[in-house]
Formats: C-alpha cells, sequence, structure tokens
C-alpha cells in the first residue's frame, strides 16, 4: 500500500473531526442565547449527531455487524431514554407539591 | 420434526466455537464494559434530570461558567479522539512509529483536557461551591457538577494511563494494532460521554 493511499485511510477522521467541531460551534451560539423548546429539541439533535458520528466513525461501530450496533444502541441509547422518562413525571410531581405547598404556606401568612 | 439449514446455521452459531458479533473476546468484553460504563453515566444524567425538573429555579449556568472554556475542553477532547483514532489506522497499517506519535498527542490532549478541568474545579471551590453547598442557592446545582465531572475527569485519567501503557510498548515494538485499536475504544467512549455532558450539563 502506498504512503498516499495510507494517509488517505486516515482522512475520514478528520472530516468527522471538522463536521464535529462545526456542530460544537453551532451548539455553543444556541446555547448562548435564551432557550426555547425548539431550541433545546435543536440542541438534543447536534448532540445524538455527534455521538452518532464519534460511535460510527471514531468506535468503527458503524463497521460491525447489526447484532453488536444494536446491543450498543439498545443498550445505552435506549436504556437511557427509558430511565429518564420513567422518573421525569416525577421529577414534575415534587415541583408541583413543591409550588403548591409555598403558596399554602404564602396564603396562609 | 426436521430442521432447516437456517436453524442449523443459528445453532452452530450460539453453541460456541465463533464469533456471533464478529469480534474478538478482548473486543467484545470491552464493548460490554463501555455499555455497562455508559449505563453508569446514563444513570447520573437522568438523576441530574430529575433534579432540574423539581427544582423551581436553577442557577444560570452561563453566569458560573464561561463557556468558551468549556468550548475550549470540548475541542480538546474532540481533537484527541481524532488523533486516536488516526493512531488506530496506523497501528492497523502496521505503521508504529506513527501511531506511536499520535498516540503522545493523544495522550498531550488527556493532560491538557485534565488541567482545564482541574483549574475550573479550583475556581468553583474558590468561589464556595462544595458537594453539598454554594453561593447560588441551589446545592444539588454543585453536587451534580462535582460528581458527573469527576466521574468523567476520573475516566479521563484512566484513559491517560491506558494510553501511557500503550505508548511504552509501541516505543519498545510490543504493542499489538488491537491493543491500540481497544485502548482507542476506551478513549472514544470517554469523548462520546463529554458530548452528553456538555450538551445536558452546560448548554441546556
Amino acid at each position: 500500500m502506498s504512503q498516499t493511499h495510507q494517509l488517505s485511510g486516515y482522512r475520514i477522521y478528520w472530516i468527522v473531526w471538522s463536521i464535529l467541531l462545526i456542530v460544537t460551534v453551532g451548539m455553543m451560539f444556541l446555547g448562548t442565547t435564551a432557550l426555547t423548546t425548539a431550541l433545546i429539541l435543536v440542541l438534543l439533535a447536534g448532540m445524538l449527531l455527534k455521538a452518532s458520528l464519534i460511535g460510527g466513525y471514531f468506535m468503527h461501530l458503524r463497521f460491525e455487524r447489526a447484532n453488536l450496533i444494536v446491543i450498543v444502541a439498545v443498550g445505552i441509547l435506549a436504556t437511557a431514554g427509558i430511565l429518564f422518562f420513567l422518573i421525569a413525571p416525577d421529577g414534575l410531581r415534587v415541583l408541583n407539591a413543591s409550588q403548591s405547598v409555598n403558596l399554602h404556606v404564602g396564603g396562609g401568612r | 420434526m426436521s430442521r432447516t439449514s437456517k436453524d442449523l446455521s443459528i445453532e452452530s452459531v450460539w453453541r460456541g466455537g465463533v464469533s456471533p458479533f464478529a469480534v474478538s473476546w478482548r473486543k467484545l468484553m470491552l464493548w460490554l464494559f463501555i455499555i455497562t460504563d455508559g449505563l453508569l453515566f446514563a444513570g447520573l444524567l437522568a438523576g441530574y434530570g430529575f433534579v432540574r425538573l423539581a427544582s423551581p429555579q436553577w442557577p444560570n449556568r452561563a453566569e458560573i461558567f464561561h463557556l468558551d472554556f468549556i468550548a475550549l475542553m470540548t475541542f480538546i477532547l474532540i481533537t484527541s479522539s481524532a488523533t486516536m483514532a488516526t493512531a488506530v489506522g496506523a497501528a492497523r497499517q502496521g505503521r508504529v512509529q506513527t501511531a506511536f506519535r499520535f498516540v503522545l498527542l493523544t495522550i498531550l490532549g488527556g493532560l491538557g483536557f485534565l488541567s482545564c478541568q482541574a483549574y475550573e474545579w479550583s475556581k468553583l471551590i474558590s468561589e464556595g461551591a462544595r458537594l453539598s453547598s454554594n453561593p447560588w442557592g441551589v446545592p444539588l446545582f454543585s453536587a451534580a457538577f462535582f460528581i458527573i465531572t469527576g466521574f468523567h475527569g476520573s475516566h479521563v485519567l484512566t484513559g491517560v494511563i491506558v494510553l501511557s501503557v500503550v505508548a511504552w510498548r509501541a516505543l519498545r515494538q510490543r504493542v499489538s494494532p488491537e491493543g491500540v485499536e481497544l485502548a482507542g475504544l476506551y478513549w472514544h467512549f470517554v469523548d462520546l460521554v463529554w458530548v452528553f455532558i456538555f450538551t445536558l450539563f452546560y448548554l441546556i
């Protein structure tokens, strides 16, 4: 294999690096503005894009068998998502309960 | 009942002696470790999300952190991931010296990141932030910060130690391409976790 061909084999990593940097700068710009629900969704999409690029190209997951990809993706992302969405309603309930207690305490004075 | 060739094929795969995932046992074990370690961070970040949702107020991150500095830390970690991927590519091609140089660059990136994190921690501690209290009125804010970034920092430190061993072995021409690849897999995982921490803790 020629030297030029060997070096071109690394090019994909630096292309991914460039995309990661561009996305990060974009997310930084959005992160310094007042966050709306739409902007938060864009930031989460940017986060998942960056995670996919790192997992797919740097960790070579894209070139592994589908069963390994599924185990990693379901194992981490789906479990994390289920974990968060199962406890998120409890967080909101705690918030509502503390706010209603504050209202009662404030009203009793 | 007669068994089809597909049944026999599936049975032969799971009986052992072949690799269903087409990776070596060392790589499969590391992937399983990465999944379980990823779930540790998923638990920490989900807990952080719960605390954020349950808190009536939360400190403004832009008043506490210099986001430019956090961006620099992110730049360092992403760049170190690219140098590590290049080292893995070089090792696969049998170019041990090139792999050694890029592993060294990755170690420098890791040390740079750890230095930045040490500076950030010392700055917050000097401002009065502790694990159970802080000047910004929400004690769980600093608890979440120190626990999440502390766990991540310990992973970066572990990665630097692992990479130093790989570099030492490469210098003595005793490193295998798979050894570099496995070290790289762990390093990229550390970068991957930072992507989530950076977005969920610092930006949102």
